[in-house]
């Protein structure tokens, strides 16, 4: 089956589930979602960029006790492409 | 997690369930605050009602001093858990600032009961005050055993009026058992099976 009108940038394993968890929190920390996805650091990093460029998400970066900390947090963009793809998926299995 | 899959439809939604249960697990309310809230009051309530009625210690409203050092631990506690902060939710946020509004009006409402020397007034507006974090929480978190909790506390303060000063401390005890403690082992439970369920769908 072809998922033609289902977002590209969404239909994949990696970056549903990070849009995912992001669409259920306020921000959430590199390491949380690096638990939660059960991802590799690198390939989390690169997914969460594809995300980012795509302007679905905002990336902060700073310092917390001299440790880097990256922050991710959905944006209004990122929400909408969301509610787009869960609604392009439910008319997808009403057929 | 390989992240090129081709996934079904039916695949992409069980994964947006799976994580949307995985990150509110994550931050789901554990009810560790009104069980420590729930007894410290409860043991305060009946240490001043013994001390005072059965053995007649002056200074047994000493007691609640316990409370600041409970408050002073609590917020250490939860400093040292911003430090390794995971995520922000909105409900959390927002049940946050209830609580802190709820502590000030507290403040204030006593403060005002001691200015004013109606002692008598203390515990019955501190009933319905109790009653109003917890309902706003049961309503924030959907948990309908905290909103049983403040309706109980309200009828309490309702029945106050009514009772003997001296068993005021018992109203106040009766409250925080079915506002905070029941609500938090039921919480506590919840939290539990859901972090069974939420390990279960991997």
């Amino acid at each position: 089956m072809e998922f033609k009108d289902l977002d590209p940038i969404l239909h994949s394993q990696l970056r549903l589930a990070i849009i995912s968890l992001l669409i259920s929190v306020k921000e959430a920390e590199f390491n949380f979602l690096k638990e939660k996805t059960n991802a590799t650091a690198g390939n989390l990093s690169v997914q969460i960029n594809k995300l980012k460029e795509a302007g679905y998400i905002e990336v902060i970066k700073q310092f917390n006790n001299n440790y880097p900390q990256t922050i991710c947090k959905i944006n209004a963009k990122g929400v909408a492409a969301f509610e787009n793809y869960v609604k392009a998926l439910q008319s997808y299995m009403k057929l | 997690m390989p992240d090129e899959s081709i996934m079904t439809e039916q695949e992409s939604m069980t994964l947006i369930t799976s994580m949307i249960n995985k990150a509110k697990n994550d931050f789901g309310e554990r009810g560790l605050l009104y069980l420590i809230w729930g007894w410290v009051i409860l043991c305060c309530c009946l240490i001043h009602f013994v001390g005072l009625y059965f053995f007649n210690y002056p200074n047994i409203s000493l007691v609640w001093l316990v409370v600041y050092v409970v408050l002073i631990f609590q917020i250490i506690y939860m400093r040292k858990e911003r430090r390794i902060y995971r995520t922000k939710t909105y409900t959390g946020e927002i049940n946050g600032f209830v609580w802190i509004t709820f502590a000030i009006c507290m403040t204030l409402t006593i403060f005002i009961c001691i200015i004013f020397q109606k002692y008598e007034l203390i515990n019955p507006l501190l009933l319905v005050l109790y009653g109003m974090p917890t309902f706003l929480s049961g309503i924030i978190i959907k948990f309908k055993p905290l909103i049983f909790g403040a309706i109980c506390c309200w009828v309490l303060a309702v029945v106050s009026p009514f009772v003997n000063v001296e068993y005021h401390l018992l109203l106040i005890a009766a409250a925080v058992i079915a506002a905070w403690i029941i609500p938090g082992y039921l919480l506590k439970q919840k939290f539990n099976k859901q972090n069974q369920y939420a390990q279960s769908i991997g």
